[in-house]
């Protein structure tokens, strides 16, 4: 009886590390769909973005770099854009997390909120150069400015969720 | 699991600062390379993108069913606020359409009759694959879209997608149950077009906004806005006559054209099998030339330089 307690025990930690990655994937694919409404396809927010920086800030051990780029790697396969430029643009965002971690552990909701503003625009200024690069043409910046805007009305709904989430799983 | 204590962080900070500041530069490194070959062998890359998107098509067709129904309930919602006017005008557009459906037969029938008396060479009989649309990544970045069919209903490469309203895009890569249509709007997007009653040829090339240009436009062209923009079928990739747009803007920094099909509301394509001679040539020479490169490189990395375009140069008839 103690033995099969263990083993849910270890089953429940298990699934409770891999969770944050497998989320930040399952929002890759949320992304993906078609949401069919007028001119908001261009415009989708960048929710990977959005788990990466969570789980950086909050769970930095859970989000270790290495699943970061994984994420991005298959982010970048699935929306058919350059291979890259997206996975250089989370790691730049993870990195800044983790440069300033201290910051963040005394961080309240508000600061956390306006320093994802200045890691969101980062992240997305280092993919919007490379895929220009790559592709040796100028992207219209215009709709990444929407784009980035809509993210960051996003973070607090997604935040919010992540931080339910994570309260009901420490009970 | 609790979360690590301010102390906890500075005992293990020097060596794990310098573990992850190594990880980093590897994995951003790695980043890199992958963009370095993504543009020069773009066959690895292509294998492992269709890969990756055959196994998340399955998921996205079954979500996306849900949300289809979800924004037509929504839609007809909509129409419902508005359902008598939108009756009268499609009363009128209906006698228009009839005017119009009247002058097409006398025309096709002008057309066959010309056609049989100068002995033209008919068109390439066209097969119609239809497929939902399962996923659109959006950004600013790529306008693509994933549709539920692949290489097992017939999808090839280069085949053409249009809606009811005109062109959509074209097949740029082809899974095994899925395929991704890469949308005119895309800034990779070229294709051969028709311009105007002059019929002016050009190229109309995509730049991730909703309205592509017309460029190598010839010096004499007269284009002015209101003009229709149809596939020419140079190149042999779609068929001619396939309607794109209408010409919008004609301006200093140059022509943009509307395109019929409506993004937002895009859920079935219908690909078109247009069974033309040229480009099917150039996919044998793609495939044996690729054949013979991934043979070439389990022997001798050096050879498979050599042997791919010996191989190319072989397919060719």
């Amino acid at each position: 009886m103690r033995q099969e307690e263990g083993l849910w025990h270890r089953l429940d930690l298990v699934a409770r590390s891999i969770s944050p990655f497998f989320v930040t994937l399952l929002l890759v694919l949320v992304s993906l769909l078609p949401l069919r409404i007028a001119d908001l396809s261009p415009i989708v927010p960048a929710l990977a973005l959005i788990g990466v920086f969570f789980w950086s800030v909050h769970r930095p051990d859970l989000m270790p770099i290495w699943a970061v780029f994984l994420i991005g790697f298959v982010q970048d396969l699935l929306t058919g854009a350059v291979l890259g430029p997206g996975i250089v643009g989370l790691l730049v965002a993870h990195a800044l997390v983790v440069w300033q971690l201290r910051f963040f552990l005394a961080a309240s909701f508000a600061v956390i909120w306006v320093a994802f503003m200045l890691v969101a625009a980062a992240s997305l200024s280092v993919t919007w150069l490379l895929t220009c690069i790559a592709l040796m043409a100028y992207v219209e910046p215009a709709p990444l400015f929407f784009q980035y805007l809509v993210t960051l009305a996003f973070y607090p709904c997604l935040a919010w969720a992540f931080l339910r989430g994570q309260r009901l799983f420490h009970r | 699991m609790n979360k690590p204590t301010g102390s906890e962080i500075r005992v293990a900070s020097p060596l794990k600062a310098w573990a992850s500041r190594f990880a980093l530069l590897l994995l951003v490194g790695a980043a890199f390379g992958l963009m370095l070959i993504g543009r020069t062998n773009t066959f690895i890359v292509e294998d492992t993108r269709t890969a990756v998107t055959d196994m998340v098509t399955p998921i996205l067709d079954a979500v996306s069913q849900p949300v289809d129904t979800f924004s037509g309930v929504i839609e007809q919602a909509e129409s419902f606020t508005r359902l008598s006017a939108e009756n009268q005008a499609l009363r009128e557009q209906n006698a228009r359409l009839l005017q119009w459906q009247a002058v097409a037969r006398r025309l096709e029938a002008e057309n066959a009759a010309l056609r049989d008396l100068s002995k033209m060479v008919p068109d390439p009989a066209m097969n119609y694959i239809t497929a939902r649309v399962v996923g659109d990544p959006g950004g600013a970045f790529v306008r693509t879209v994933l549709i539920n069919a692949g290489d097992r209903n017939g999808v090839e490469k280069g085949q053409a997608a249009i809606t009811g309203d005109g062109l959509a895009g074209r097949v740029a890569e082809v899974g095994q149950r899925s395929a991704r249509v890469l949308l005119l709007t895309d800034i990779n997007s070229r294709v051969p077009v028709i311009v105007g009653p002059a019929r002016d040829r050009a190229v109309l090339a995509g730049d991730n906004s909703n309205m592509p240009e017309l460029l190598y436009l010839g010096p004499t062209a007269k284009v002015q806005p209101g003009d229709y923009v149809t596939t020419s079928g140079h190149g042999g990739v779609f068929p001619p006559g396939l309607p794109i747009g209408v010409v919008s803007a004609v301006s200093e920094k140059g022509i943009r054209v509307d395109p019929f099909v409506d993004w937002a509301h895009m859920e079935v394509l219908r690909i078109v099998d247009y069974e033309m001679t040229g480009i099917l040539d150039f996919e044998a020479q793609v495939g044996a030339a690729r054949a013979a490169a991934t043979a070439a490189a389990e022997t001798t990395p050096a050879a498979a330089v050599e042997v791919a375009p010996a191989a190319a140069a072989e397919a060719r008839p």
